[in-house]
């Protein structure tokens, strides 16, 4: 299982996110941020901290967004990995 | 006055594994998912060592019904839920005592002991010293945040001195335990350290943790973001860790820090020091060796806890006679000599006896 960024995060990119995952899954490869599945320990430490409302847990992902279940990890895997400032 | 128990042992180099049946039906981390949801406070550290555990139980290639973890009391401990193998959230810190039985009894069992820094250090201190000393085949896994953290934010036997917590508003005055420094001091056969976001070191621990016959302690350095936030952060940020982590590897030379500023560790006097790789020859500084004690004990010692030198990977690795082993051929031994044994009659019989088939020394 795994967090999944969606539409909402689409030029925001807050970041707040970033700071807030203790194993640094969350990558930035272009318009938004996108979570690797294969990096992601579940631990919702990045849900509470968007401010658009953007992440969701992969079991509470709205239907209309759920196609940002794949595209958070095709982007993930083929994205550069964001180093922390 | 000391015997000569003639017992068999298993011999220099069994592993930790060898009587646990395998399987070569293919495993993943999902087999290793139970139905529980997991509930720790967004961003625990124990998320992470839970993702790795489940990623790494399955290549030991054993069989899952024969995997146990057992844990006392903190969060934690509310591990072995979150894992589809057998498992017992037991009484707080006596989560080794259990162990200790079972792995004595069931040698066809891997058994795993999750605990934390006050769980293991504090309430079960004594059962952890003697575990690591008497060398029982089970792997502990000391999940060390350094605070008391279900209670709500506590200081723990780790908690540095000076910290601010509930119980110690003006600051801690209690010298904090180093753990990997305790466990070699009980005699521990197998001691390592890994920080719960480096999946990758992680791993490695607690694959030659599984491969080791013996007690291991693996102490996992993690965040409580909740009571102790950014904890180990000296650890973790790209601009500081490097020259603060020191990964240690048998028959290595022990050098660290970022690319264009390396160090590494020498001897100075009886002790150790972090010097600049470039201001040393290469055969002055010190190539890990898994089997000196005493080395081991040096390297936990390397800085102060405050996270200046921080010592990661296999501190000691040794083969010493397993407590549970020599318990089960010492029972089989007296089998042997006694094979008509008779214990109504040893109830019915007078207060004191003579075992009969002991021989005189």
């Amino acid at each position: 299982m795994t967090y999944v960024i969606s539409e909402p995060c689409i030029d925001v990119k807050d970041k707040a996110c970033i700071q807030e995952c203790p194993v640094d899954c969350i990558h930035d490869a272009g318009k938004m941020l996108y979570i690797d599945p294969t990096e992601c320990v579940d631990c919702g430490a990045c849900e509470p901290v968007c401010p658009v409302e953007a992440i969701y847990y992969e079991d509470d992902l709205p239907e209309q967004w759920s196609s940002y279940l794949t595209i958070n990890a095709d982007h993930a895997a083929a994205g550069p990995r964001f180093d922390a400032p | 006055m000391s015997t000569d128990l003639g017992l068999p042992s298993l011999g220099a180099g069994a592993g930790g594994l060898d009587l646990v049946p395998t399987t070569d039906a293919k495993q993943t981390a999902k087999d290793y998912t139970s139905d529980q949801e997991v509930r720790w406070c967004p961003g625990c550290g124990d998320y992470a060592v839970l993702a790795a555990v489940r990623q790494f139980l399955p290549t030991l290639g054993i069989k899952r019904e024969n995997t146990v973890f057992i844990s006392g009391i903190g969060c934690s401990s509310r591990f072995p839920y979150y894992l589809n193998t057998y498992g017992m959230h037991s009484i707080h810190g006596r989560a080794p005592t259990i162990a200790t039985g079972l792995a004595t009894s069931r040698p066809d069992l891997s058994v795993w002991v999750v605990t934390g820094d006050g769980d293991a250090l504090s309430i079960g201190g004594n059962h952890l010293i003697h575990a690591l000393r008497r060398n029982v085949n089970l792997k502990i896994l000391l999940f060390n945040n350094r605070i008391y953290g279900l209670t709500k934010g506590q200081y723990s036997p780790t908690s540095e001195v000076g910290k601010v917590t509930k119980s110690t508003p003006m600051g801690s005055v209690d010298h904090p335990f180093n753990p990997v420094s305790l466990a070699l001091g009980a005699e521990a056969t197998f001691v390592g350290r890994a920080l719960d976001s480096d999946r990758k070191g992680l791993t490695e621990v607690l694959g030659a943790a599984a491969a080791h016959r013996g007690t291991a302690l693996v102490e996992i350095f993690q965040d409580c973001p909740i009571f102790n936030d950014g904890s180990f952060d000296l650890l973790r940020k790209p601009e500081t860790k490097d020259q603060r982590l020191v990964p240690v590897r048998d028959d290595e030379p022990i050098v660290f820090g970022p690319e264009n500023e390396r160090y590494a560790v020498v001897q100075d006097g009886l002790r150790l020091k972090v010097v600049s790789a470039d201001s040393v020859a290469p055969e002055q500084i010190v190539t890990h060796d898994a089997s000196n004690h005493e080395l081991a004990f040096a390297l936990s010692r390397l800085s102060d806890q405050d996270l200046t030198h921080t010592v990661t990977g296999i501190f000691r690795n040794v083969d010493r006679t397993t407590y549970d082993d020599a318990a089960r051929a010492q029972v089989q031994q007296a089998k042997d000599r006694n094979p008509t044994p008779d214990l109504q009659a040893l109830l019915d019989g007078r207060d004191t006896w003579t075992i009969t088939g002991q021989e005189t020394r």
